[in-house]
């Protein structure tokens, strides 16, 4: 009996510890498949969230095209190519005074791939004579540089990453990583006891943590699914999730992902993840270009994005890619040479965020409200589109410059206090649409209050071009001669207020010929005009121009009491720029998915909208302003030769300075006033204008030059009495008429079509 | 100021002058804008197309003499770049694999390039017509209309465009309009290369 009782106790106890141990077995089963599934369904799945990438338009260079060799290096640049005597690698060049060779890199166009390749491109002067693929001689037409990564668009506080392949990185950061991370790497199972071991005993030692030793892979597993809490819960969790991922995933796989997740910067709400937005943020260039001091730059950031911030923090990072760079070599992962050049190298990190993404916002912004209309919000942060815009980095770069250097200048020469004037401004192509260049305001980095499409303000003059060609509609009433009056004009308006506006000089000159009335950029006769025609019909020409806002058609219209963003102005500027042929503005020519495959296209899309005789009849009155009006200092900074059209623009009390106009080929706008709608004492001439010519200088714009329609005829008029003129008057010009509809009767000073024998017959009774 | 003076001394001469002038016009010279033609005035005027659909209107076709060539650009090659003949190219094989996208794409590269360069503008109304976009069909080929200078090779190709875009529309006058000036044109070529 006594010996049954202690066995009855020891099946009991043993049975309690079987059934607890099988309890324990079977939660801590139920825990591991949890942990398990989490693990499968997010290495399975969509890893990451993508965010769409924007590129901006790419440069074509062909033979013929218009190019300094400076200019193009200057773009080369631009893109992070690297000058290379070697070209040994694409994203290289060899620069020369007429020759310029590039190793071209490879891109996925939305029309299909354009290899790598090394290109030669000669140059006679300041253009391109030729260009010859190397590799076997062949002339080559035409080709494209690859675009600028201008931008991504991730989810606010999210994160931002550009996704690369295990083997499209560089060898180096590879092995790199490893000697740098986790020694044991192909070694362990997940975990490496002999690592914690001997972090342990270094921290023991040095009385602090001064050594980790988690693998890559359970940095992975952190940076995955784990909060940064440093608890014991945490650390378990690490540890089987880490042997779990290493049960599913070979060593390549583990990497791939530890490539792509690793957290390596921030940039105010974005963060920068992944060796491959890594290289673009730090260095403007794919990653696999990375020479070995950026590469040990961007592993020695692992341990502490903030602390070794090469931007904030220069010298700290200098002494830890140094330190990177000693292990490398010892680990002969380089030779002596390459290891003694590294270092002598400069940390190289690209400004600030110069570095091609988050540079433009204000275009970027246009971007995403186009693609709003047609995407969600996820598809364009998670799906990782490609988005091929429409900007151009070298208009916008010009636009910018001028903008900001002038508006301070401004505030200089008139003593204003500093930082109160904002200015915004709209490059467009003339035929298309296509927005090439957009600034919000003065802080072009800034992503603020974006200017050029949200600020509503009164157009004043810029609106007289569509309140003539209302008129010149009517070619039995009104053509570019006719005489207006210019005298004084009271209206009653529909709520009993009386309305008598003045011209800008408060002066009266006289009955004026129409298109010299737009050329001073006089008040009354505009107003004398507008009344004839209508504020409906003039709303009405400005809605066919492509205006789409609720303005009231009212008498003050005539005037420019209409709000627009510089961005309308452009589009409906565009319209007369392009003979009557209206196109909404664009900023996407096309989308593609993340592999590559087209998704869509955002074609040209033109329609005529305005008649093509009173167009150019416009056009021709708009060359007037620029040659003898308000806007004749755009010569200050355009060649004589230079042929544009544009208008001044001058609001109430000098509260807004407009100018707006057009080459053949571009459009550009410029806006300059202050947010708080205060008088800058800035007319259109004194302050919008010389942004604007030096805009069009430095584009180098084609001279305006429209076809003349078939239902325009030009002809010779006397200036004095607006009747037809010939070699008898002294003082004439040439003015398009509606065919049919110009003067008949010849000036009194005219021969009036005698033949010439005639006229020599005359010449000899006369003398 | 002594021009001016002249020309006001020429016109207190002018009376005795008066009738020698008449005399003269009398005697068959022309005046103004008229031109003098070599032939008589040709029948085939342009009539202005559907005004309605607020496109150009049609240029009139200049006289023909039945020996005078053309003498206008007949193929994109005449008046484009090496770059924009390139892209044409491809535009045309991407039209004939069944491509308008790829052919629409490559068009507008060399638009960007050569943004007044009619051929591409009016290769372009035939791309938007293959990827059954009509509307810009019939507007693409105006703005190559509006560019041509009256070059009646590419009209005419316009033309058909446009009235096979109106047609798809269900614009028949419309569509009418346009086949009545694509006819014009052919004949009006026609007579030319006889």
């Amino acid at each position: 009996m006594a010996r049954r009782k202690p066995r009855t106790l020891r099946i009991a106890l043993a049975s309690a510890l079987l059934v607890a141990l099988s309890l324990g077995l079977v939660v801590l089963s139920t825990y591991l498949l949890g942990l398990d599934r989490e693990i499968r369904e997010r290495f399975a799945g969509a890893r990451w969230a993508l965010p769409a990438q924007v590129y901006a338009a790419p440069m074509e260079l062909y033979t013929g095209l218009d190019i300094a060799p400076t200019e193009l290096v200057h773009e080369l640049n631009r893109l992070g190519y690297r000058e290379d005597p070697r070209l040994s690698g694409p994203g290289s060049f060899l620069p020369s005074r007429t020759q310029v060779d590039i190793h071209l890199r490879e891109f996925a166009f939305w029309d299909g791939l354009q290899p790598a390749q090394t290109l030669a491109v000669r140059f006679g002067g300041d253009s391109i004579t030729s260009i010859v693929r190397v590799a076997d001689g062949a002339p080559v037409d035409i080709f494209r540089l690859d675009p600028m990564l201008i931008g991504s668009i991730f989810p606010s506080h999210g994160e931002d990453r550009v996704l690369v392949r295990i083997d499209e990185v560089p060898p180096l950061l590879v092995k790199g990583l490893i000697a740098v991370e986790d020694r044991q790497f192909y070694g362990h199972f997940g975990i490496s006891p002999r690592s914690i071991l001997r972090a342990m005993v270094a921290n023991l030692r040095a009385g602090r943590v001064v050594q980790g030793g988690s693998t890559i892979t359970q940095q992975l597993v952190k940076n995955f699914f784990l909060s940064n809490r440093q608890t014991w819960a945490r650390k378990i969790n690490e540890a089987f999730m880490a042997l779990l991922i290493e049960r599913h995933y070979d060593k390549d796989q583990i990497l791939e992902a530890y490539l792509n997740e690793v957290h390596l910067g921030q940039d105010g709400s974005r963060a920068v993840h992944g060796f491959g937005l890594g290289a673009r943020f730090y260095f403007n260039k794919p990653l696999e270009e990375l020479e070995p001091q950026e590469v040990a730059l961007l592993v020695g950031l692992i341990k502490g994005t903030s602390y070794y911030n090469p931007r904030r923090n220069a010298e700290r990072a200098l002494a830890r890619r140094d330190l990177v760079l000693g292990v490398f070599f010892e680990d002969g992962l380089i030779d002596e040479a390459a290891y003694q050049r590294a270092l002598a190298a400069p940390l190289g990190v690209d400004g600030g965020r110069i570095g091609g993404a988050e540079r433009y916002p204000a275009f970027v912004e246009l971007v995403k409200r186009q693609l709003r209309g047609q995407y969600d919000d996820a598809d364009l942060t998670d799906e990782g589109l490609r988005i091929f815009t429409t900007l151009n980095p070298r208009a916008q770069e010009v636009l910018e410059r001028h903008i900001v250097e002038s508006v301070a200048e401004i505030e200089r020469s008139r003593k204003m206090k500093p930082q109160t004037l904002q200015a915004a401004g709209v490059i467009t192509s003339a035929d298309g649409g296509e927005v090439m260049a957009l600034v919000g305001g003065r802080d072009v980095r800034y992503a603020g209050f974006n200017r050029a499409l949200d600020s509503q303000r009164p157009i004043g003059s810029l609106v007289k071009p569509f309140v003539y060609l209302t008129a010149l509609e009517r070619p039995g009433e009104f053509n570019l001669h006719s005489i207006l009056p210019d005298e004084p004009i009271e209206l009653r308006l529909p709520h009993g207020a009386l309305w008598a506006p003045r011209n800008y000089d408060k002066q009266f000159h006289g009955p004026q010929p129409l298109y010299r009335a737009l050329a001073q950029s006089y008040n009354l006769p505009t107003v004398y005009t507008g009344l004839q025609v209508g504020a409906e019909q003039v709303l009405r020409t400005i809605r066919r121009a492509g205006y789409e806002g609720d303005a009231q058609a009212l008498p003050s219209l005539f005037l420019g009491a209409i709000g627009m963003s510089p961005l309308q102005v452009a589009e409906i500027y565009g319209t007369l720029a392009a003979g009557g042929f209206q196109a909404p503005p664009s900023a996407i020519r096309e989308v593609q998915t993340k592999d590559g495959e087209p998704l869509s296209r955002y074609p040209i899309a033109v329609r005529q909208t305005l008649p093509d005789g009173p167009v150019y009849l416009v056009g021709w009155g708009l060359q007037r302003v620029v040659a003898e009006g308000t806007g004749r200092g755009v010569y200050a900074a355009l060649p004589g030769s230079a042929v544009v059209a544009g208008k001044t623009g001058t609001t109430d009390d000098y509260r807004d300075s407009w100018f707006a106009g057009f080459s053949a080929d571009r459009v550009a706008v410029v806006w300059v006033g202050r947010d708080d709608n205060q008088p800058t004492g800035l007319s259109g001439s004194s302050g919008a204008l010389p942004v604007w010519a030096r805009v069009m200088r430095d584009l180098r714009v084609r001279n305006f030059d429209p076809i003349p329609p078939a239902s325009v005829e030009t002809l010779r008029v006397d200036r004095l009495t607006g009747q037809r003129a010939d070699d008898g008057c002294a003082e004439t010009i040439e003015v398009p008429f509606m065919v049919g509809w110009g003067p008949q009767e010849w000036a009194p000073c005219a021969y009036g079509g005698e033949r010439s024998p005639l006229r020599w017959l005359r010449d000899i009774f006369e003398r | 100021m002594d021009v001016i003076d002249d020309a006001r001394a020429g016109r207190r001469a002018l009376p005795p002058m008066i009738a020698l002038a008449l005399l003269a016009s009398a005697c068959g010279g022309t005046q103004g804008t008229h031109k003098v033609w070599s032939e008589p005035e040709p029948a085939i005027v342009g009539q202005p197309v559907d005004p309605a659909v607020e496109t150009a209107p049609a240029r009139p076709l200049p006289p023909r003499g039945i020996d005078d060539a053309p003498g206008q650009p007949q193929r994109a090659e005449d008046i484009s770049g090496a770059a924009v003949t390139a892209l044409m190219r491809q535009a045309r094989s991407a039209l004939d694999s069944g491509e308008p996208q790829h052919a629409a794409s490559a068009l507008e590269r060399a638009l960007r390039i050569e943004p007044r360069n009619y051929f591409v503008w009016s290769l372009l109304g035939q791309a938007y017509l293959a990827q059954d976009n009509y509307s810009q069909a019939d507007s693409v080929a105006a703005k190559s209309n509006a560019l041509a200078r009256g070059n009646a090779y590419v009209e005419l190709s316009n033309w058909r465009t446009i009235a096979a875009a109106r047609a798809a529309l269900g614009d028949a006058a419309g569509a009418g309009a346009a086949q009545a000036r694509q006819r014009e044109l052919e004949q009006w070529l026609q007579d030319g290369s006889r």
